[in-house]
């Protein structure tokens, strides 16, 4: 569905990612992890096209989409539900969701929509008109997810949907993502906690200064002794 | 001299002055909150749309309700104009060169303004039906004060309507608060700046007709301290809230003609100073302004 090849990607002179090959099949929750600043979240902003590759191409559903404006990978069904939430602090609750929605006509398919979005979160219906910047954190990394599936998605970008949430909100959470996989979305996982991620992913990409250093199964990647130390803590 | 009646009428100038500083402030404030962009080429549509008025309306005789039109269109087109080519190439760059940028076209259309009509002001004529008098035991008002008034409260109602509940409003306010992330949302952010440029534009030239049916006297230099002030709203009221820059606007509308009304004579010259010194005072006790939100710094 997805497939990277040789992607480069510089800030400036300096290469944040390096030759990166790498590819989602439809269907799968396939994990991307790595420590701070080993360029996940710039091949997740590379892919929707909020950065542009200074070599190599990117393929979706067999087109080369490497070229095209954000917006209209959008349209195409690749959403990013961005680090830190990246949800409009100063908007209601609706008024986020809606924007997710932002680039489909079909407004009573939207309003259904929502409401689907509000079954699955009903804290979210409570809180409709309510600022978005005054929820808690798993409410907030609710709405950013929520606002994802308006777009109604086919490619679903998660970066880093743990970070900062308590345990228990984090089992909810990843619950949620094999959720939204069984309803057909393919996902892209973020992670730097690299347990949760690899038990809920098909495949594993370990990203170390830009370039992809591991990469296997699950079952692969978990027996390497060079994961387990650094990744899994033992 | 201090009696109730003279209160009233010089509270109704001043809310006249608040409509026309407020309404240019609706502009300047949504383009800011987007682009980071003081905005002085804003200053300069309501010359143009001043202008555009006298001719079509004076001197070719057009029927009123048309010239209206023709004028919002006219600055419409010139704001779409002005972002397409002063703006669009100086996305992603420092903010300063955007308001260089607009203090360059703002001088270039005060010049080519100048060379086309001419450097005296015209007299601009009340057209005839708004200029009836009318005199009350407490105020004294032409129909046109009253027109300055209801289409102001009108255009702010409907431009208010526009950001709370349209599709594109809530784009636009979306796209103040980050760029990025409304791009990420599938909002074309482009076609949101033309947007939000055409409507101030269109609604700063209209403000150029009131101006001129108000005050008697156009000139090629009127946009300048016009646009300044009405940025000093914007900043007053809380930068980038679309209700602060009209509460703004008739705060400083308000303080500059009732302090002329009230302060002996001689001070009347300062009135362009008062109008600062109650921006600093206000900075002083609120820095982000009367309704602004704290400033997020942006990465």
């Amino acid at each position: 569905m997805l497939k990277l090849e040789r992607v480069t990607v510089k800030y400036g002179v300096i290469p944040a990612v390096w030759e990166l090959n790498l590819e989602v099949r439809e269907g799968q929750i396939v994990a991307l992890l790595g420590a701070n600043g080993a360029g996940k979240t710039t091949t997740l902003k590379t892919i929707v096209g909020v950065l542009r590759p200074a070599s190599g191409r990117i393929f979706y559903n067999g087109r080369d989409i490497t070229m095209l404006p954000a917006p209209q990978r959008v349209r195409m069904g690749i959403c990013l539900v961005p680090e830190g939430r990246g949800i409009f602090n100063r908007l209601t609750v609706r008024e986020n969701l809606l924007l997710g929605a932002y680039h489909r006509k079909d407004q009573e398919e939207v309003l259904k929509d929502l409401e689907e979005v509000y079954r699955l979160f009903p804290r979210l219906k409570e809180r409709e008109d309510q600022i978005a910047g005054t929820l808690s954190g798993g409410e907030q990394q609710m709405l950013a997810i929520g606002r994802g599936l308006m777009s109604r998605p086919r490619l679903m970008l998660l970066d880093e949907p743990s970070l900062g949430l308590a345990p228990l909100i984090v089992r909810e959470l990843y619950a949620l993502i094999r959720n939204i996989r069984e309803n057909g979305v393919t996902i892209l996982l973020v992670e730097q906690s690299a347990p949760m991620a690899i038990g809920i992913a098909d495949y594993v990409y370990v990203l170390e200064t830009g370039v992809v250093k591991i990469s296997g199964t699950p079952e692969e990647v978990e027996s390497l002794e060079e994961v387990k130390k650094v990744y899994l803590g033992g | 001299m201090l009696s109730l009646s003279y209160f009233l009428q010089q509270s109704m100038n001043g809310v006249i002055l608040g409509c026309i500083y407020a309404l240019l402030a609706l502009g300047m404030t949504v383009v800011y909150g987007i682009l980071r962009l003081i905005n002085f080429a804003h200053g300069a549509l309501i010359t143009l749309g001043a202008f555009c008025v006298y001719f079509v309306f004076f001197r070719l005789g057009f029927p009123f309700v048309a010239s209206i039109f023709l004028v919002l269109g006219f600055g419409g087109l010139m704001g779409l104009i002005l972002d397409f080519v002063a703006y669009r190439k100086l996305r992603g760059g420092p903010e300063v060169a955007l308001l260089i940028t607009s203090l360059g076209f703002y001088t270039f259309i005060e010049n080519f303004t100048k060379l086309l009509v001419s450097p005296q002001p015209y007299a601009f004529k009340t057209p005839a039906f708004l200029a009836t008098l009318y005199r009350t035991p407490f105020l004294t008002f032409r129909i046109v004060d009253i027109f300055i008034i209801l289409s102001s409260l009108a255009i702010m109602l409907s431009f208010h309507f526009f950001v709370k509940r349209t599709k594109m409003g809530i784009a636009m306010r979306a796209t103040s608060e980050n760029l990025e992330i409304a791009n990420l949302m599938g909002i074309e952010v482009n076609r949101v700046i033309s947007v939000a440029f055409v409507l101030g534009s269109a609604i700063a030239a209209f403000t150029g007709f009131l101006w001129g049916a108000k005050y008697g006297q156009i000139s090629y230099d009127m946009g300048f301290l016009t646009g300044v002030k009405a940025f000093v709203a914007v900043v007053v009221g809380g930068v980038g809230s679309v209700p602060g820059a009209m509460l703004g606007g008739f705060v400083l509308g308000l303080a500059e003609i009732l302090s002329i009304a009230f302060l002996p004579t001689r001070f009347a010259e300062y009135r362009d100073g008062i109008v600062f010194a109650i921006l600093i005072l206000v900075l002083l006790v609120r820095p982000s302004g009367i309704m602004g939100m704290k400033e997020e710094v942006r990465v």
